[in-house]
């Protein structure tokens, strides 16, 4: 490309960067050491760096692979000092080179996913997001496969295994499980995942709908995985049909819990049990499992995560009329994220900020309206976002046939050990640089470890314990 | 000071606290409660007993937090309760609430 | 307007002359105002008999020549179109008295902050605008009147509102300077932040070895009253005059105490002391540290158990000897006549327990940076034994994190906090003093060592060992089992990320204004800037005067700064306030109502509406009387009076009408008419100049003194000259210069828009906004807003708003 035609102008830039209000990066590198690829690609990708080379020369940035590397977890604005939107610039400079047809770069970056990224077709997919910049999945997916293939080969021959037998057991089949696998197995061991449903693929294939991530996309990469060597054992639940001294006297050296966040937390307000009130996750697990499901008229959802926003749009497609999400604080405090929030809301999904259910009213058990109240923020809690308090007399009834509630997703871990301490809000504590529970040779990771966070991150997760499970046989070994 | 207090105080700091033992002559009380109603630090509370007098008289709620100020021994019409300071076993570490 | 229009005689005969001056300003004004344009222009208006352009109309010799001009051609008005007046309209007035006019007769047209800055890219517009505003000048000035001010003495005594090192200073340099000091702190113990503080940057002097001997100063200087555990509840009054209540809350210990200590031996409360920010104790009865000032203890009222009188508990009564404890003390209320005050209430520390990711208040060894002073101090909890929180051991390892709530949009603040960097350093060095083997990290953005000495402590900061590192870390992650630390971040200098195990953090926190310092800003009805700090006159020469006269500021009330800055400030405050006391006097704007008792009902609306009770009713005689050295010159009774009775000096009605008629002469269906207060709105302008906000062009500010003296009849006269739409801007309601004078504003603004409802008019082309001196943002937003309700108003809609209001057109 042309380094002297300029295709970003200055303009441009300052609108992404909300220059209005003095927004610029202070290099303080906080969005880098937050950011799961940048951990997962070590030196090849770093948005601090890119961010910097978009302020030098934009147009030069264009041709670098980098750019198409971008998870969209949204996990560097979180915790940007200035709350830059990186993905959002990224997505920007994506869509120029797009138009320009410098699709050099993506191939670069797909090599570069393909290599370093487990499950590179289900990231491409719900995380890396090149359709954003207007490009066709499918065609990439192909392309994705042969280069993995290529690749194996390749590697394959280079590959001189020293297997050490040793096994290993991955108690749930999710992003995080399936990474574990993956990597072990690459590493030449043992690997058995032991999944309670009986379709592998945890959240990936139950909750995450199919028009993010078809089905046919997850079983080719469970197929890939199992095809690895490594034994994928559904409808065992670990817990009822074996315990972890069964799994120790079977000879598994080392145990990694990724059972996710399953448990659908309970709204406490009156009229909760009445049959046109679901759970967001059961909603999502009932249309994924193609089973017939009936969707309101006027559908209300309560919550303001991403399974939120995945429920409300579900619901639009199923062809309820009127979607409305009700949410408890502004905007701002939204943990879904802030992308697919823009989308839903494109699909026809109302967000109604600042509004708590009170009480959900029935006649005859069915329920025809929820009483809500508004809230107004007051200061900053220990979760860094400002607490929402009700107004007194501000209730109001608003209409409604059915509600999906998706007010949080909390772990359910009654089947560990004694000995594996928890943290105060009922997640699994692990060391956080060895992921390794308070019980030696038993490690954890994915949301079970860090409560609801992206499949990018449940990945990055089952990667680093991959490592630390490697070192901790080897130390074993002696 | 506006700071809002995160932190314990060190715990190499011992303060000496008062270490009480209550009295309660349960016959003499005539129940009329002034000692569960002035007690500053409301230690005392009504019991479930009926003593010689017909009555309920105080019981101890939670020894530990007298402060030995006595004023219950000042109320009491009947002579009925006292407070003594018992030698101080150990210095205690102390904790904010 | 290409034929001169011939002057006419006014004003009982006397032949009207104009001058204008058209200032380039360099290329401030003439970079987007064609200035000879604007000049050639003004010399066709009425009256107007030289109008000249020239490049600094404020030097010495651009004054020379409007002197001379004023002697030589006999001008008898004087118009400058330059800068804002609130920056050199003294400066004009000065010049033109000494050329012997009356300082009344001049006017200024702000084309530099209103046009030039703000329309940088568009100078056909921008110069037509400066026309605009210099049309609206010559109207205006033709109509003034010469007055003479009022002089008052002023009260040569100073109220020092915060007994920190700036209160301290700056009341020990006036009472040295001989006016007698009234120093207000809410605390039981003078010293501020720097008596919490262990060491001071960059000498390391030990703090309070130097702060204490002025401490005991201050107790002793016979000019300075101490009133501690007291709060300022009350200002009344103006520059020279003003009336403060103060509550002073009861000590329950007189001065009899010896601070001999018994008492708090026996007292069986224990809570933590704030002092140390919790992490030592105190008794229900107490001092907060040794040295403090006045050493009498105090008792603690929301914990002591004696409560309404009632004595529960006499150990501390029994305990001392002197007898000089009294539960019977009341709260009391001290009446000061004052004739200036030094705002010294300094700044709070940002809280980072509202930073999840960094886990103060969850994990034991992060601490802040303030509980690490206190640690480190001799006098502090652990006696200047540097330990961590969870096991009281020394840690080997310690990380300081740089510019936490500082330089944040997220949950912080966007400044820089000034002294946090320097603080570090600091720390580090002490460490490093006692326990050299100690492995510190200092994680950072960027150092700031910008002072005096700053850099070379920063340079033995890294000569000893302290490593520096570049990226801030974006999590603290606790063990659980041995409460270590990991910060985990990248190193944008290497690039590449960091995992650093350390056994404790420091979290080097940044300063913000005051939680209470709302409260003080409507007490004493100061501005604050957008980061909620005071704001100056002006930032680089009035740099401790407030915008109210008599008011000055001193340490980190005005902004965050270390000790050094905050005592030369406090200095500064006091010389700046002993000149004004020293003069004795000091004169008051020619600014107060004239009335008319031929016109007057005497229904006594403006004594309802007057926020000083300057005019009263005298009903059996009929008529009212103004006490014009109360009037503090808002001007809302002349609005008030449905009779015309009534009118402000130097902004009268006609004044105004002449400027709105100005402004509408021509193309006004695409103006708007803006009036906007002086200390508000119109500062708020200003700073949208100073900042070049660019907003469209189409607007003309009328400055009042305050939106109260918006007459509804000024609306309707816009809009019965055709104007599309009329902005009133004034100060957000509480923070009016005059009390309470701008909910008049609104609610003549809400009957306007009734008015206008009724008659079938869009409301909307009446807008309302509430703007401070620092929302420049919010006033050039509200302009380009205005543009939409612009391009919907049709020219039937105008031609029925001047119908409605076509009674405003009748002469007054």
């Amino acid at each position: 490309m042309d380094a002297e035609e300029t295709i970003i102008s200055k303009e441009d830039l300052e609108r992404l960067l909300d220059v209005d209000k003095l927004k610029y990066c202070n290099e303080c590198g906080i969005c880098t050491a937050s950011c799961a690829i940048a951990e997962l690609l070590e030196e090849d990708y770093n948005p601090r760096r890119l961010l910097e080379k978009i302020f030098l020369n934009p147009n030069n940035v264009l041709a670098s692979d980098e750019l198409w590397l971008c998870a969209w977890c949204y996990s560097c604005y979180r915790h940007c000092p200035q709350a830059l939107k990186l993905p959002e610039i990224f997505l920007f400079m994506r869509k120029s080179a797009t138009e320009h047809g410098l699709m050099q770069p993506l191939e670069k970056a797909l090599k570069k996913i393909v290599e370093n990224v487990p499950l590179p077709l289900v990231t491409t997919f719900v995380c890396f997001h090149p359709d954003r910049a207007g490009l066709e999945m499918e065609k990439i997916s192909e392309k994705i496969e042969r280069m993995r293939e290529e690749y194996l080969k390749k590697e394959k021959r280079k590959r001189t295994v020293k297997t050490s037998g040793e096994k290993i057991a991955i108690i749930g089949s999710g992003p995080a499980g399936l990474t574990v696998a993956y990597e072990s197995s690459r590493k030449g061991y043992g690997v058995t995942i032991f999944e309670a449903l009986s379709e592998p693929g945890g959240m990936l294939g139950k909750c995450i709908p199919k028009y993010r991530l078809p089905k046919h996309v997850l079983t080719k990469e469970i197929e890939f995985i199992k095809n690895l060597g490594v034994e994928i054992r559904t409808s065992v639940k670990v817990g009822k049909d074996l315990d972890f001294k069964d799994l120790w006297k079977k000879g598994y050296k080392a145990i990694f819990v990724g059972t996710g966040v399953h448990k659908s937390q309970k709204l406490k307000i009156e009229g909760r049990d009445l049959k046109d009130v679901v759970h967001a996750l059961d909603f999502l697990w009932k249309v994924n499992s193609d089973k017939k499901t009936e969707v309101g008229r006027n559908v209300v959802v309560i919550g303001g995560g991403n399974v939120a926003i995945d429920a409300a749009e579900t619901a639009i497609r199923l062809g309820a009329e009127e979607v409305t999400i009700l949410y408890r604080r502004s905007k701002e405090e939204m943990p879904a994220n802030p992308w697919e929030i823009k989308e839903a809301e494109h699909e026809g999904v109302k967000i109604e900020f600042l509004v708590a259910p009170k009480k959900i009213l029935e006649d005859n058990g069915n329920v025809y309206a929820v009483e809500c109240v508004r809230m107004q923020l007051s200061e900053l809690d220990e979760t860094g976002r400002r607490k929402p308090i009700p107004i007194v007399g501000s209730e109001f009834i608003r209409e409604t046939d059915m509600i999906i509630l998706a007010i949080g997703e909390a772990p359910d871990l009654e089947f560990l050990p004694k000995e594996i301490e928890l943290n105060e809000n009922g997640t699994i504590w692990v060391n956080p640089i060895t992921m390794e529970t308070s019980l030696r040779g038993v490690f954890a990771g994915g949301d079970v470890v860090t409560g609801p966070a992206t499949v990018i991150e449940a990945i990055r997760d089952g990667k680093r314990v991959a490592e630390s499970v490697e070192n901790y046989l080897k130390s074993l070994a002696g | 000071m506006p700071e809002r207090i995160r932190h314990a105080p060190l715990g190499n700091k011992k303060v000496k606290q008062p270490n009480a033992e209550v009295h309660i002559i349960t016959d003499q009380c005539k129940g009329c409660g002034f000692c569960i109603k002035f007690c500053p630090k409301k230690v005392l509370e009504e019991s479930q007993e009926i003593n010689a007098r017909g009555v309920h008289p105080p019981k101890i709620l939670d020894e530990s937090k007298c402060i030995i100020c006595s004023f219950c021994t000042a109320v009491c019409p009947d002579f009925a309760i006292f407070v003594v300071e018992k030698p101080c076993k150990e210095e205690r570490h102390i904790k904010h609430d | 307007m290409s034929e001169k229009q011939e002057s006419k005689p006014q004003n009982g005969g006397e032949e009207i002359r104009i001058g204008v001056y058209v200032c380039h300003c360099g290329l401030n004004i003439a970079g987007s105002v064609d200035c000879d344009e604007v000049a050639k222009f003004a010399a066709t208006l009425p009256n107007v008999v030289l109008a000249k352009d020239n490049r600094y109309t404020c030097s010495d010799q651009g004054q020379e020549i409007m002197k001379s001009d004023i002697r030589e051609q006999k001008l008898n008005r004087v118009v400058v179109a330059s800068c804002s007046p609130r920056l050199h309209e003294s400066t004009f007035r000065k010049a033109c008295e000494e050329a012997g006019l009356n300082k009344y007769l001049f006017e200024m047209a702000n084309i530099r902050e209103h046009c030039s800055w703000v329309h940088l890219h568009d100078r056909e517009a921008a110069t037509e605008k400066a026309k605009d505003l210099v049309k609206m000048a010559v109207a205006k000035v033709a109509l003034l009147q010469p007055a003479e001010e009022v002089e008052v003495p002023i009260n040569r005594k100073t109220l020092v509102i915060g007994g920190g090192v700036a209160g301290i200073q700056a009341s020990l340099d006036l009472a040295d300077t001989g006016y007698k000091v009234y120093l207000v702190e809410k605390e039981p113990s003078i010293g501020g932040m720097m008596a919490r503080i262990d060491k001071t940057f960059p000498t390391m002097d030990c703090s309070i070895c130097i702060l204490a001997p002025k401490m005991s100063d201050v107790l002793h200087h016979p000019n300075i009253e101490l009133l501690t555990n007291s709060e300022v509840v009350e200002v009344k009054g103006y520059v020279g005059n003003f009336q403060a209540k103060v509550l002073k809350k009861p000590r329950y210990v007189t001065k009899d105490c010896s601070a001999c200590n018994d008492c708090t031996e026996v007292c069986p409360i224990i809570a933590p002391n704030e002092f140390d920010v919790g992490l030592d104790i105190r008794h229900a009865i107490y001092t907060p540290f040794a040295q403090a000032v006045p050493s009498t203890y105090t008792i603690d009222m929301n914990l002591c158990l004696n409560k309404d009188n009632v004595i529960v508990c006499d150990k501390c009564i029994k305990a001392c000897e002197r007898q000089a404890i009294n539960f019977e003390m009341k709260p009391e209320n001290v009446e000061l006549e004052i004739g200036t005050i030094i705002v010294a209430i300094g700044a709070d520390v940002f809280d980072p327990s509202v930073l999840p990711n960094y886990g103060y208040g969850r994990h034991t060894n992060v601490i802040t940076s303030l509980e690490f002073e206190r640690l480190i101090n001799a006098g502090g909890p652990s006696g200047g034994h540097l330990i961590r929180p969870s096991d009281m051991q020394v840690p080997k390892r310690v990380a300081f994190v740089q510019c936490v709530g500082s330089r944040t949009d997220r949950n912080g603040r966007l400044y820089c906090s000034n002294v946090c960097c320097m603080n570090t350093i600091k720390d580090s060095l002490l460490i490093k003093e006692h326990w050299p083997e100690t492995e510190i990290y200092v994680f950072y953005v960027d150092i700031r060592a910008h002072g005096k000495g700053f850099e070379d402590l920063y340079k033995r900061a890294r000569k000893e060992g302290v490593k520096f590192i570049r990226g801030l870390p974006a999590k603290i992650l606790e063990d659980k089992k041995t409460h270590n630390l990991w910060l985990i971040g990248e190193n944008t200098l290497q690039k590449e990320l960091y995992k650093m195990n350390v056994d404790m953090a420091v979290l080097s926190i940044g300063l913000e204004p005051r939680r209470n310092s709302e409260i003080v800003q409507r007490l004493l009805t100061l501005s604050r800037t957008q980061d909620g700090f005071f704001m100056e006159a002006h930032p680089k020469l009035r740099p401790v005067d407030a915008a109210t006269g008599g008011m000055f500021f001193a340490g980190c009330a005005e902004a965050p700064k270390d000790i050094k800055d905050s005592v030369t400030q406090a200095s500064a405050a006091a010389a700046r306030a002993g000149i004004l006391m020293a003069k004795g006097k000091v004169t008051v704007e020619a600014i107060t109502p004239i009335s008319y008792p031929e016109k007057c009902k005497a229904c006594g609306l403006c004594t309802k509406v007057c926020p000083y009770n300057a005019i009263t009713l005298d009903k059996e005689l009929q008529q009212i009387k103004i006490v014009e050295a109360a009037c503090g010159g808002c001007g809302t009774c002349a609005a008030e009076c449905p009779f015309g009775a009534l009118t402000q000096s130097h902004f009268t009605d006609e004044q105004i009408l002449a400027q709105i008629d100005a402004v509408t002469e021509y193309d006004s269906e695409k103006k708007i008419v803006a009036f906007c207060c002086n200390w508000c709105a119109y500062a708020g302008a200003d700073f949208a100049g100073v900042n070049r906000m660019q907003y469209p062009p189409n607007v003309r500010i009328i400055r009042t003194m305050c939106s109260g003296r918006v007459a509804p009849k000024f609306v309707e006269r816009a809009f019965a000259r055709g104007a599309s739409v009329v902005l009133v801007a004034g100060c957000h309601p509480g923070d009016c210069h005059y009390i309470n004078a701008n909910n008049h504003t609104k609610d003549r603004v809400e009957r306007l828009w009734k008015k206008m409802e009724q008659s079938g008019l869009d409301k909307e082309r009446l807008q309302l906004l509430w703007a401070s001196a620092a929302e420049g943002e919010r006033f050039a937003s509200k302009i380009r807003e205005i543009q939409t309700i612009i391009k919907r108003v049709t020219p039937e809609e105008i031609h029925k708003a001047k119908r409605v209001f076509e009674k405003a057109l009748e002469g007054v």
